[in-house]
């Protein structure tokens, strides 16, 4: 008699399918989150057109830098694709994004260590690796969901009201909007797995999310200080504006190079540190 | 390397805090040790350095004759690990809380995990959110007893466990050593090492202050006697009867205390008229303060 042997439904059989499977129904509700964030601006685009050379001669009043800060560089703010660069790409979409990614990425490791289910997982043959390579991968599977509803939403929503892009630009803002959650995502994951402790992980990485929005807000008036700007992991997402432009290059390799540093640095911190009982 | 377990010289020092403090002991194939020492002398901080959960500040470890900090995985594929301290996932049910562990560890015979929940008595289809404490231990027994690990580390593995089920949890550890398998098992309750073990160090304040047979351990096994007598009788009573450590007279009542057989005793106690008697197990704090009260002064 052949012995059954016992191993998990498939859902269950890793850790990282494991971590994947519970997030479903929050992330069930982040991708309507992010769908809705896509759709709720276009209802409002054909009142923005009518008016567009109102808004114009406003913009155009407005002094530099603030103009470059709350509409973009270009300044382009009445069409379809401007339009999304400024409403939906500048703030909500990646807040959202970044808002997930910092969620699971600090839960990773602190939240187990912290509600101690991480003795027993850890005593089992795998290594402390490879539970931090499952928890970045079920981030970043989670992180491409909702970047696919984001992106959804825009073609799905927007042509009633005239609300029309071209999909491939469309692709490449949702892409660098992920590429941006990821990046800080994976600050929180590299705290999380350092330190173990999960608000350490969110106040670090969401603090230098804003603090690296503000930088990029706010240097780029002062002539001498301008160069700092480039530290800004945001400056990078913000600058390329690939709803008009298509995917900036080098600053998704930075932001790709930002995710990738990190979770390596999660992998060593964790690797090397004494586990909280 | 012949030792399942041997350590050299194993420090763990967290600053102000107390670790544990040049542990050299071994453990053999086969032998179920028994880790005794009250809460806090450093019990956790031993079997996590094992496990690699920790790291040691000095000195070695070595678990089939592989250190922990290089082989953290081989060790772990032949050791099943109960914590102290510890939770399963809440929205789980123990199955699949097991599922999921005997995946991580290459699939486990599901009539071995049904046997045993069968042994403790729990309920694998429930939510583990549902569960008492003691059938949460349970669960968290099952996974470390599964596989049949060739070594089984257990932090106080019967906390919160009723005595059928501790009964049945002596049985499995029976089993286990029939097996030829290995067993470490820390605890601060004397009884249930003196019950399962072969052999017991003695841990306090972070060192180990003893390594003994269990016989030896029992031969030493002290007592305290409260006796009423039907008259009073003469503080030297008790004087020159073997095994007796201390007595003290008081009237018609005396307190003695003695370790290793009571037969002497006994056999001067007939001699008077003895209206009651009562007999402590004493604590473990008791015995460390009578043999081991020296702790700190050996050693280091």
């Amino acid at each position: 008699m052949a012995a059954e042997v016992l191993r998990a439904r498939p859902l269950l059989a890793t850790v990282f399918r494991k971590t994947a499977w519970e997030q479903r129904r929050a992330i069930f509700w982040w991708g309507v989150g992010l769908f809705a964030a896509g759709a709720m601006y276009a209802p409002f685009y054909p009142s923005i057109r009518e008016n567009a050379a109102t808004f114009e001669q406003y913009i155009q009043e407005m002094p530099e830098f603030l103009r470059e800060a709350f509409l973009g560089r270009t300044g382009d703010f009445t069409s379809p694709a401007g339009y999304l660069n400024t409403e939906l790409f500048s703030l909500f979409a990646p807040l959202l994004m970044l808002l997930f990614a910092i969620g699971a990425g600090a839960r990773a490791i602190a939240g187990e260590e912290e509600r101690r289910t991480l003795d027993i997982l850890l005593s089992t043959p795998i290594p402390r690796s490879r539970v931090v390579v499952d928890k970045f991968l079920a981030m970043l599977a989670g992180g491409a969901f909702l970047a696919l509803m984001l992106w959804l939403s825009v073609p799905l929503t927007g042509p009633p009201f005239e609300l029309r892009v071209d999909l491939g630009n469309l692709a490449a803002a949702v892409l660098m909007c992920f590429l941006l959650a990821m990046a800080f995502g994976a600050i929180a994951l590299a705290v999380s797995a350092g330190s173990g402790r999960r608000g350490l992980a969110i106040g670090v990485a969401a603090g230098a999310a804003a603090g690296s929005w503000l930088v990029d807000l706010l240097v780029p008036a002062v002539e001498a200080i301008s160069w700092l700007q480039y530290l800004s992991p945001m400056h990078y997402y913000l600058d390329p504006e690939p709803m008009m432009n298509g995917l900036g290059i080098v600053g998704s390799l930075v932001l790709a190079g930002i995710a990738l540093g990190s979770f390596v640095a999660a992998i060593v911190l964790f690797e090397r540190r004494d586990l909280a009982s | 390397m012949a030792e399942v377990i041997l350590t050299d010289r194993l420090t763990k020092s967290y600053g102000a805090r107390r670790g544990v403090i040049e542990l050299s002991f071994s453990v053999s194939p086969g032998e179920v040790f028994g880790y005794l020492g009250p809460n806090g002398a450093g019990k956790t901080t031993t079997i996590r350095t094992l496990l690699d959960l920790i790291r040691p500040t000095s000195g070695r470890a070595f678990v089939f004759g592989l250190d922990p900090r290089r082989d953290a995985v081989r060790i772990h594929a032949r050791v099943g690990y109960l914590p102290g301290e510890f939770s399963l996932y809440d929205h789980m049910t123990g199955a699949e809380y097991l599922t999921y562990l005997a995946s991580l560890r290459g699939g486990v015979p599901a009539e071995r995990i049904r046997e045993l929940a069968e042994r403790l008595d729990v309920d694998l289809g429930a939510r583990i959110r549902t569960l008492s404490h003691g059938n949460r231990q349970k669960i968290g027994l099952i996974q470390a007893f599964m596989h049949r690990p060739e070594l089984l580390i257990l932090d106080e593995p019967t906390q919160g466990l009723d005595p059928l089920i501790q009964h049945e949890f002596t049985r499995l550890i029976e089993e286990t050593r029939a097996d030829g398998r290995t067993v470490f098992l820390s605890s601060h309750v004397m009884p249930e090492v003196e019950r399962v073990c072969d052999r017991v160090g003695i841990i306090r304040e972070g060192r180990l202050v003893a390594v003994e047979e269990i016989g030896d351990l029992r031969a030493k096994e002290l007592r305290t006697l409260e006796i009423r007598f039907g008259q009073p009788i003469r503080p030297d009573a008790f004087e020159g009867v073997p095994g007796v450590r201390e007595a003290r007279v008081n009237g018609e009542t005396a307190r003695v205390t003695v370790t290793g057989p009571m037969d002497a005793l006994v056999k001067r106690l007939a001699a008077f008229e003895v209206v009651d008697l009562v007999s402590h197990e004493p604590s473990l704090e008791e015995i460390f303060l009578t043999f081991y009260g020296r702790g700190e002064e050996h050693g280091g």
